[in-house]
């Protein structure tokens, strides 16, 4: 405290008159700023704050996120290859050389992979032998599964970082997969199965097993998803429009086609071992291929991308960055080099790739626009395609449509009943008419005495009227001298309402 | 031509051998890239299975001689935002089609973006060749032929002027680089571990070639 006096007093001497103005925070919400917070006061400093810490954990985490990593990996996973068989091979017995060594190491194993396995791993373990003993000889199925066993036990029990485990994991696929290769009961006709549906049972219970341990194990790389997340969120506005996608999201089956993709997308996460993930990943791609079908625009890869991307932001599924990372990890290398799935999952990674590193080049507008959308401050532009994908624009727009017809028919409606009302009238009329003619020319005693009790009612109520503006004309003069004038015309007008009141009464019943 | 059939094939490790190959298609967008691979895949076999996938991700079968080459091609997206992705897809890549449009300078300065790029940054034993697309319009035309055959020539490319609307060098282009494949006995063995590490493989490749 005493430091930032001894400060000002310095400064005093220079300028003696502040301006209230420069008091005020910096960013104009008109309360006042401390130098000590740049000028702001506490509750913008704090907002700025946070808006930094964003911003530094986002660069901080982007190394952490970059796909090169993987690649390097990969790398050294060859070049150690050597090495990691020896580890994971060093104390397992092998299975060729009979019962005896098995027998040996299972005791002191036992309890250990017991507790490590969790009931997901036990259920793709008993799934893994019953496809083993329906689809191999005996012998074939009992050397594969005790080989497979002893890797999931030192999966269990090596405590190491999942990317050496993943070297491991690796060189043990290469391995198994070289010695059940070479096999001749694969090449025999009667053998139902291939080599590759074998490896896909093995990667699918290993897989399974380093789930729990492997995914997304690091703090790290839960900060780094989360971040990532947090990116994805704060580009919401990018929608189908700015990504030039060809989809027409009038179609509903375009709609359903497109949220099949975002929640196959998001199922990833569900899955435990990389073929089902994989599979997820398949399925949404599929689901975007037949959105873009219903589209009728082309099937390639210019239209895939920017589609894929754009459910990527729309489902912003938890944990992608973990799941892509586990699928790399533990996934069977050949799988992710070719096939259907390894140009998917190739796509997904471009795709965050892209959510990573997208700017406002690559949107192509001004920086301070991106910006402005980014943090929230500025709302893109309605334009019919961005709009179109909303989700309450389609809703308000059959909304309106509805209302469109539901008016329209309501004016049919109301034009109809018009006419009906005019034909009412007319008929109306027209039966008063007759029904007065034939009243006067066939009256009855009834209605001939009503008619005289009223005029005889009538006469006396004028006369009386008459009487009474006598009497009141002689008492005072002037004042009822225009009452006296109009009483003579009153009668009149109470005449046809009631002669005509009984007519109307009657044409009603 | 003649020695293509329809792949009764593919029998892992049978005396015919099977060789799988990546190919990445690169290019502008809107040069015709999917339909050169429409016209390839399915101008041949109607009943393909794959439609579903759409023009992205097709495989597509040739016999060469002995051998039986599969080929599994990669699109890409060729609009400028999405360049830099391009790596991830040519990573691993045996051979890559330069695809660029004869009525399009543009297209065809792109084409030799891609072509350098992949020079510096491909697998080096990569086999490259460089696709006219659309020559049915050869009226329209603003690359010519000699133009863009030096510059092949120059940069060791195969060449073609192709139009997928007439299949006119289709199968050929497909055919070339099916040629200049190294078909090596090592690829005989199963995917399973053939592709496993790239690196590796290349290397195989190249000391049989």
């Amino acid at each position: 405290m005493s430091n930032k006096y001894g400060d000002e007093d310095e400064s005093k001497k220079a300028k003696m008159h502040l301006k209230a103005n420069d008091l005020l925070c910096v960013n104009g919400c008109g309360f006042y700023g401390t130098p000590q917070w740049e000028n702001r006061c506490s509750k913008c400093w704090r907002a700025h704050q946070n808006e930094l810490k964003k911003s530094q954990d986002f660069a901080k985490n982007k190394s952490l996120l970059s796909f090169d990593q993987f690649q390097e990996r990969r790398k050294s996973t060859t070049e150690s290859k050597s090495r990691g068989i020896k580890n994971l091979f060093k104390a397992s017995p092998i299975p060729e050389s009979g019962a005896s060594s098995p027998t040996s190491t299972s005791p002191a194993s036992t309890p250990t992979r017991r507790r490590d396995l969790s009931p997901d791993s036990l259920e793709a373990r008993k799934h893994f032998t019953d496809f083993l003993v329906a689809n191999l000889s005996t012998a074939m199925a009992q050397e594969i599964a005790r080989s497979v066993k002893n890797a999931v036990t030192k999966i269990c029990e090596m405590r190491m970082n999942p990317d050496e485990m993943s070297e491991l994991v690796m060189s043990y696929y290469q391995y198994l997969g070289e010695r059940i290769g070479g096999h001749s009961l694969f090449d025999s006709p009667d053998c139902k199965v291939k080599v590759e549906d074998v490896m896909d049972q093995v990667e699918k219970y290993i897989s399974t097993c380093c789930y729990t341990t492997f995914f997304c194990a690091s703090h790290e790389e839960e900060v780094a998803d989360v971040s990532l997340q947090d990116r994805i969120r704060s580009l919401h506005w990018v929608t189908a429009g700015f990504l030039e996608t060809k989809l027409v999201f009038k179609k509903q089956t375009v709609r359903d086609k497109i949220d099949e993709g975002i929640s196959e997308l998001i199922e990833i996460n569900a899955k435990k071992s990389a073929f089902e993930k994989l599979e997820c990943l398949t399925r949404s791609c599929k689901a975007v291929f037949e959105a873009l079908k219903e589209s009728e625009s082309s099937m390639s890869a210019d239209e895939f991308l920017p589609t894929l991307i754009y459910i990527l932001f729309r489902g912003n599924p938890p944990l992608i960055q973990s799941n892509v990372k586990f699928i790399s990890r533990f996934a069977i290398p050949a799988r992710l080099m070719s096939g259907e799935a390894a140009y998917f999952f190739t796509n997904l990674s471009c795709a965050l790739e892209f959510a990573r590193n997208m700017n406002h080049e690559s949107l192509q507008m001004e920086k301070a626009e991106f910006e402005a959308y980014t943090t929230g401050h500025l709302a893109p532009p309605l334009s019919v395609i961005n709009s179109a994908c909303n989700q309450a624009m389609y809703v308000l727009e059959g909304t309106i449509e509805t209302i469109t017809t539901v008016v329209k028919k309501a004016g049919g409606l109301a034009s109809n009943l018009t006419g009906v009302h005019g034909k009412a009238d007319d008929d109306l009329e027209k039966m008063l008419i007759v029904i007065k003619e034939t009243v006067d020319f066939y009256p009855t005693e009834e209605y001939l005495k009503m008619k005289e009790s009223i005029f005889g009612e009538e006469q006396e109520t004028a006369d009386l009227l008459v009487s009474l503006s006598r009497q009141s004309s002689e008492s005072g003069r002037g004042t009822l001298s225009t009452s006296a004038d109009s009483q003579p015309s009153t009668p009149q007008p109470q005449l046809e309402p009631s002669l005509e009141s009984p007519l109307a009464a009657f044409s009603q019943k | 031509m003649a020695a293509r059939n329809a792949g009764g094939a593919a029998r892992p490790g049978g005396p015919n051998r099977t060789c799988q190959f990546k190919l990445v298609l690169l290019g502008e967008s809107a040069v015709g890239k999917s339909s050169l691979v429409l016209r390839f895949v399915k101008g041949q076999f109607h009943e393909y299975q794959e439609s579903t996938i759409g023009a992205a991700f097709l495989t597509q079968t040739v016999c060469l001689d002995d051998a039986t080459i599969k080929f599994e091609i990669w699109d890409t997206a060729g609009q400028e935002r999405y360049h830099s992705l391009a790596p991830m897809y040519y990573r691993g890549a045996q051979a890559a089609i330069v695809v660029y449009d004869i009525t399009n300078q543009e297209s065809f300065q792109k084409a030799k973006n891609w072509v350098k790029e992949l020079q510096r940054q491909a697998s080096p034993n990569i086999v490259m060749a460089l696709a006219g697309n659309k020559a049915d319009v050869a009226n329209k035309r603003t690359v010519e032929y000699e133009e863009a055959n030096a510059y092949a020539e120059d940069n060791a490319l195969l060449f073609m002027e192709t139009s997928a609307k007439t299949s006119m060098n289709v199968n050929d282009i497909f055919m070339a680089i099916a040629k200049k494949l190294p078909i090596g006995p090592a690829q005989g063995e199963p995917t399973g571990t053939v592709d496993m590490n790239q690196p590796q493989q290349q290397q195989k490749g190249s000391c049989c070639k």
